[in-house]
Formats: structure tokens, C-alpha cells, sequence
């Protein structure tokens, strides 16, 4: 009977990039340890194998570790690693539940990516402006809320820097699509919405996307099984 | 100690620079927390950078003939 396979089998540009960046890493780590433990003189075929390892594989690693760290930062799981998330992103995988959080999260085309799918800045430059406020979280969070409940109980009820804007709804939910202007509330509201007067969170906010969110009146946990599923409108 | 610099030990400290960097840099991969990643984006590629100039630095003194084992502050005079 043949042996398992110990290597992890690769399904993601993720883990792809990661893995170049280990076999990089082990191959740079090699040729210094080498040199730090047999001190060989500094002649040119060593000096060509100390530029692998001090140059080219530590920026394969950078590179590649740098672009996998941050298809990381897209996935729900990363979100999860704060605790005062939990509120959301547990809801959010939850297959029972019914708020519109949850049900983007069980659609394919958001799945695992889905806080980052509804929540980045898709302007010019909007991927390291989404970066950028992700570092003043972490800043707010080791300030602020490290010492706070298991889902961020007793701490300030979190809020979003800007408001929601219509173009993160807009990007597939088509205002021009006939099932859209069918909705009578929708249609007296076309160009209110169109200038931004008026927005989709107005009537579509609030607990019917993040139930479980303090700064929505949640709880922070799921509800008794009992009301589970209450949280929202589809 | 800088006054008692050499070639070798300029790539000495490449080398453990290095070493420091890909450290972070791995254990950012492997545990990806947010501090984790932070301080391998930003801390271990600042000490590959630092680590790779002073490689580059003794590539550069290699080449103008400075020995492997000369003090490097003798041979620049009072630098």
C-alpha cells in the first residue's frame, strides 16, 4: 500500500504563491545557514551563491509571500481573527441564517471573499485605500478593543468610515434591470438614488444585514434556536 | 564595533538579517494574523532590504580590492 501524500495538495493562487514562497524561503535559510556554519571564504562561487541567498530568493519570498498575504486579507477567515468581527462573520457563514449578509455569503460569486466583496472601495487606488483602513483597525483594535468581551463586548459599537455607497449594491444589482424598476418603491427613488441622495441601506440596512451586530442592536451571539432566522428580510 | 568592520563580518550581519527576515516573513504565511502579516509586510521586508544593501555594499568594496579579513575603517582612514 502506497504512503499518503504529505505534500498539501494546491487548489488557489493563494497556496500556489505561498508555497513558492516557503520553497524559497527554505532554499535562501539553506544557503545562510551553510554559510554562517562552514565560514568559507568569500571567493566567486560563493559570493554568487550569498546573492540567491541574501537577493534573489528573499525577494521571491517577499513577492510572492506579499501578494498571498494579501488574497489572504480578502477572505471572511482573516476578518474572523478579530474578535469583535465575530458578530458578523459568524452570521455570515451561518447557513440558517436569513440576513442579507448571510445570503451574499452562500452566493458563489461572494463566498468566502464576501466581507471584502461588499465592503472594498472599488474607486481608483481603491484596493490600498481598503488596506489602508484594514491597518487602522488593527491600530483601533490593539487600542481599543483587545481587552473587550469574546465578540467585542464593552467596547465602542464599531462603524464604517464612510457611508455605505450604492456602487457596492449597484455592481450587480442593476438599477436598469426590469425585476429592479418593477418595485414600485423603487422606481419613485430612481434619481434619488442615481445622485446618491437616497441609499440602498436606507430601507435595506441596518439588522436585516448584520443582525447579530451590537452596532445594530445584535447580540453579538446567534440567536436561540428558537428565533434563529429572525434576523432579517431576504 | 564598527571601527572593527570587515567584509566578512558585513556579510555575517547580511546573513542573520536575512535570516531575521525570512523568519517573519514565513511565520506570516504560516500564521496569518493580522499583527502577523503586518510585521512580515512591513518589518521583514525592511530587514531583507537593510540586509541585501549591506550584501551589495561588500559586493562594491569587494570590487575596489578591499580584503576580506581588512578593517574596514583602516582602510578608509578615519571613517
Amino acid at each position: 500500500m502506497l504512503p499518503t501524500c504529505p505534500v498539501l495538495p494546491i487548489h488557489s493562487l493563494e497556496q500556489l504563491l505561498k508555497a513558492t514562497a516557503l520553497v524559497s524561503a527554505a532554499i535562501s535559510a539553506a544557503i545562510l545557514v551553510w554559510y554562517l556554519v562552514r565560514r568559507p571564504s568569500l571567493s566567486r562561487p560563493t559570493k554568487v551563491l550569498l546573492l540567491f541567498g541574501l537577493g534573489v530568493m528573499p525577494l521571491a519570498v517577499a513577492l510572492s509571500g506579499n501578494i498571498a498575504g494579501f488574497e489572504y486579507t480578502l477572505q471572511r477567515q482573516f476578518c474572523a481573527s478579530c474578535h469583535v468581527m465575530l458578530p458578523y462573520t459568524e452570521d455570515a457563514a451561518d447557513p440558517k441564517s436569513t440576513s442579507l449578509a448571510a445570503i451574499h455569503s452562500r452566493n458563489s460569486s461572494f463566498g468566502h471573499e464576501s466581507c471584502y466583496t461588499c465592503h472594498a472601495d472599488y474607486e481608483l487606488f481603491g484596493a490600498m485605500t481598503t488596506k489602508v483602513n484594514g491597518l487602522k483597525h488593527l491600530y483601533y483594535y490593539v487600542t481599543e478593543y483587545a481587552n473587550t468581551g469574546p465578540y467585542g463586548e464593552g467596547g465602542e459599537p464599531i462603524h464604517m468610515y464612510k457611508p455605505f455607497q450604492n456602487g457596492m449594491c449597484t455592481r450587480c444589482h442593476s438599477m436598469t434591470a426590469p425585476s429592479w424598476v418593477a418595485k414600485e418603491e423603487h422606481a419613485g427613488m430612481l434619481e434619488d438614488l442615481q445622485k446618491g441622495d437616497a441609499r440602498c441601506v436606507d430601507c435595506h440596512g441596518g439588522a436585516s444585514v448584520h443582525p447579530r451586530s451590537f452596532a445594530h442592536g445584535g447580540k453579538g451571539r446567534a440567536p436561540a434556536t428558537a428565533a434563529a432566522g429572525q434576523g432579517g428580510q431576504p | 564595533m564598527i571601527s572593527k568592520l570587515t567584509l566578512r563580518k558585513l556579510v555575517t550581519i547580511s546573513a542573520i538579517t536575512t535570516l531575521v527576515s525570512l523568519g517573519l516573513m514565513v511565520a506570516g504565511m504560516l500564521f496569518p494574523s493580522p499583527i502577523l502579516l503586518v510585521l512580515a509586510m512591513s518589518l521583514g521586508q525592511l530587514f531583507a532590504t537593510v540586509s541585501l544593501v549591506l550584501y551589495l555594499l561588500a559586493i562594491a568594496l569587494d570590487l575596489q580590492g578591499v580584503g576580506e579579513h581588512e578593517v574596514l575603517a583602516d582602510r578608509g582612514g578615519d571613517t
